[in-house]
């Protein structure tokens, strides 16, 4: 899935996947499923829509990640 | 051209025989009376209704009543933030869509309808989630995602009118008291005198915290690895639990009473709901969620490989309404007792929660959303299988309360032979030594007559002397992830009162407020831990009055969600598709409105809670005084969940009546279309 060149907003394309990376690929996945943070995403996001600001920290980004995470009315089910 | 037609007929041919396959299936599971049916067949019935329901209705709502566009940019894509909206591989998102809405419910509904013997509950299991269940999840999907993920209650206020919108929010904050009452009220029956359960349950606690500390000082977001060490001492704990029950100090010291563990859980709840979300919450969520996937595919594989015969009837006598495990005839109680797997309101909530908000493409939704509920179904199935399984004397005596069974295996095994199942007691004492319990009379819950099924057939697969250690291995997952429901549900519910409550009064909203937190939480647990309280010193075992009740407040909820998808669709202008959405609204109403009425006005008093209240009048017994308030209370929490989906009901048709003879403009309140910038062919 490629992007085009004239997106009107900001947002990051994937490319092309070598062997070596489908194991991370496959690790990522997990965490992603369990919805684990991924703070090479939110890097990768804030490089290339907020450029000149520092990003948060590992740890920072973990606790944020969390009160996101667990704001809000939408939970688990039964 | 050749090709492609006969590609086109191998495929219908294809169709025709899974829908033979599946008809054949339920043909076998309806008609076979003496002989045991194998769960073959349930599942061939189950798994060609799915993939026939998919193929086919599934596509036909994204076509023709929702008309998916893939050239649209969804809500992941335009608002793109790398926190919560971000777009996201279809199966990954499958898989946490999944692990958000699957739970207890499916497990639990099943094994308690199964005292109908196992044909209704299959039945309306496989029926419902192809007509109602997966078609309310996908419609609120779509309808959440082409609103940029608002929520249920929001699309309620806005598409339908504020008095939908407050009762939505209103609807939604009781249900969630009485589930996670339900809820606690599984585990307690599920530990009470069980050194061991509760041994490894309480280990958890230590266990995530350590989980905890590690995530957000040592290793920031290492997810991975703490749950893998999570894992780990989780099963050294469940080795140890057998130490410990029978070690001649520890062993009673870990054998708590009903009430004891009620109190304990409720500051428990109230704990894990104050404490920071990194350090006990969060990681028992990734944890449950490992041992929710992991339950499910155990469980899963285990009887592919077994393919166990069913020993519990199609149909029992208990059809007519004097089932020992809860009140009520089949109809309209089967319909009840099974909400998640068949039609749940709850997750109407997820539906509109985070996952919208990372759809990539609007041609996904089918398959997270009608696809997510059908696994979630699958699951139920397979419940069904393991409560049918079980020898239907031993289900029985597990299932029924004390105050019926008595408390020795003889008095038990003769009311339970009375019935037309034949027991020993020999038996059933054998039986809870085989798995390492004090006695398994009683247990009801369904937790550990789950975990039973679950033994015996993991014991068949595996074989070893080691039944103990099964059963409390599947006690011990659905326990974990029951509990962690709890204290998630206790902060979302605080969440709801803040939002509810800062109408009334601003600073109550504020989240991060101390005073405001404290006082929300213990609000809502106070809320909960009641009905759980109650539920734990009833005689009748509380699982009797507070299931039916928790599932009449989730398709109550579904039918809110129904009527909110019916509204969208007639004001997309599609109202001669409206059918999909009102024919299960319909049904929803019909029969939760009726087990409403039964539960409040019922002449049995084992059925009814106001003649429950009225038979208690004039006893002499100490709880009298309380039982008869606490069976008032059900009786007016009933009548406040049908007044509101009556309210609900009426405000919805208005508005399709208004619209529908041009009164009103139909404004549909979706985000603009905006093209995607994704290349097609994905």
């Amino acid at each position: 899935m490629r992007r085009r060149q004239d997106a009107k907003w900001c947002a990051v394309g994937r490319g092309p996947h070598s062997l070596r990376q489908v194991l991370h690929t496959a690790l990522r996945t997990v965490r992603q499923v369990i919805g684990a943070p991924d703070y090479a995403r939110y890097l990768e996001h804030h490089a290339a829509c907020h450029p000149g600001r520092a990003p948060l920290t590992e740890r920072e980004f973990y606790v944020q990640f969390l009160g996101w995470r667990y704001a809000g009315t939408a939970g688990r089910c039964c | 051209m050749l090709a492609a037609n006969m590609r086109s007929l191998l495929s219908r041919l294809l169709w025709v025989l899974v829908a033979a396959l599946g008809a054949v299936g339920f043909a076998v599971l309806a008609i076979a009376r003496g002989e045991h049916v194998s769960a073959a067949w349930m599942l061939i019935a189950g798994v060609a209704s799915y993939v026939v329901g998919y193929r086919f209705y599934a596509r036909f709502l994204a076509l023709k009543v929702f008309a998916l566009d893939n050239r649209r940019a969804t809500p992941a894509e335009r608002l793109s933030n790398g926190r919560d909206y971000v777009p996201t591989n279809r199966w990954v998102l499958y898989g946490h869509h999944f692990a958000a809405i699957a739970g207890a419910g499916p497990l639990v509904g099943p094994i308690l309808a199964a005292q109908f013997g196992y044909l209704p509950g299959t039945l309306w299991l496989i029926a419902g989630v192809v007509l109602g269940g997966a078609v309310q999840d996908f419609t609120i999907l779509v309808c959440s995602l082409r609103r940029d993920g608002k929520s249920l209650g929001q699309m309620a206020k806005e598409e339908v009118n504020s008095v939908a919108g407050m009762a939505a929010a209103v609807a939604i904050l009781a249900i969630m008291i009485i589930l996670l009452a339900v809820l606690a009220l599984i585990v307690v029956n599920a530990l009470k005198s069980s050194p061991w359960g509760l041994f490894t349950i309480a280990c958890t606690i230590p266990i995530a915290m350590l989980m905890g500390w590690w995530m957000k000082s040592v290793r920031p977001g290492h997810v991975l690895e703490a749950s893998v060490f999570g894992i780990v001492m989780l099963l050294a704990a469940l080795v140890g639990g057998g130490w410990i029950s029978r070690h001649p100090t520890l062993g009673p010291a870990f054998t708590w009473s009903g009430p004891a563990l009620a109190w304990a859980l409720i500051l428990y709840g109230f704990a894990a709901s104050v404490l920071p979300v990194w350090l006990l919450l969060s990681p028992r969520d990734y944890l449950s969620t490992f041992l929710k996937v992991g339950t499910v595919t155990i469980l899963a594989l285990a009887i592919l490989v077994l393919l166990p015969p069913l020993r519990m009837p199609a149909l029992t006598q208990f059809t007519d309404g004097t089932g020992p495990v809860f009140a009520g005839k089949v109809f309209p109680f089967a319909f009840i007792t099974i909400a998640c797997g068949a039609v749940s309101g709850f997750h109407a909530l997820v539906a509109s929660g985070t996952t919208p908000k990372m759809i990539m493409r609007e041609g996904h939704a089918p398959m997270i959303g009608y696809g997510g509920m059908l696994m979630e179904s699958f699951v139920g199935v397979m419940a069904m299988i393991a409560a049918a399984t079980l020898q239907p004397g031993v289900y029985f005596a597990m299932n029924t309360p004390a105050g019926v069974l008595g408390t020795t295996v003889q008095s038990a095994a003769q009311v339970v032979s009375q019935w037309g199942f034949a027991v020993d007691p020999a038996q059933l004492t054998q039986l809870a030594h085989d798995v390492g319990e004090a006695t398994l009379l009683s247990r009801v819950g369904g937790a550990p007559t789950l975990a039973v099924g679950m033994a015996q057939i993991l014991h068949g697969v595996f074989g070893g002397n080691g039944m103990g250690l099964w059963y409390h291995f599947a006690l011990m997952f659905e326990a974990l992830f029951i509990l962690t429901t709890v204290d998630a549900g206790t902060r979302v519910g605080r969440f709801m009162l803040q939002e509810i409550g800062q109408h009334l009064w601003k600073p109550f909203g504020r989240t991060s407020w101390y005073p405001s937190v404290v006082f929300s939480s213990g609000l809502i647990v106070a809320g909960w831990g009641y009905f759980l309280y109650q539920g734990v010193v009833d005689p009748l075992g509380g699982i009797n009055s507070l299931w039916p009740l928790f599932g009449i407040a989730n398709q109550l909820l579904a039918a809110v969600a129904l009527c909110v998808g019916t509204t969208i669709i007639v004001k997309m202008g599609k109202a001669r598709h409206a059918w999909v959405t009102l024919v299960p609204l319909a049904w929803l109403a019909v029969v939760t409105l009726t087990a409403g009425w039964q539960k409040v006005f019922a002449a049995d008093p084992r059925l009814g809670f106001l003649s429950q209240a009225r038979s208690l009048a004039g006893s002499t017994a100490p709880d009298a005084a309380r039982r008869i308030f606490n069976a008032n209370l059900d009786a007016g929490l009933c009548l406040f969940f049908m007044a509101i989906v009556v309210v609900v009901i009426f405000a919805s048709a208005r508005e399709w009546w208004l619209v529908l003879s041009k009164r009103k403009e139909a404004t549909v309140h979706e985000a603009p279309f905006v093209e995607t910038a994704y290349a097609t062919g994905d």
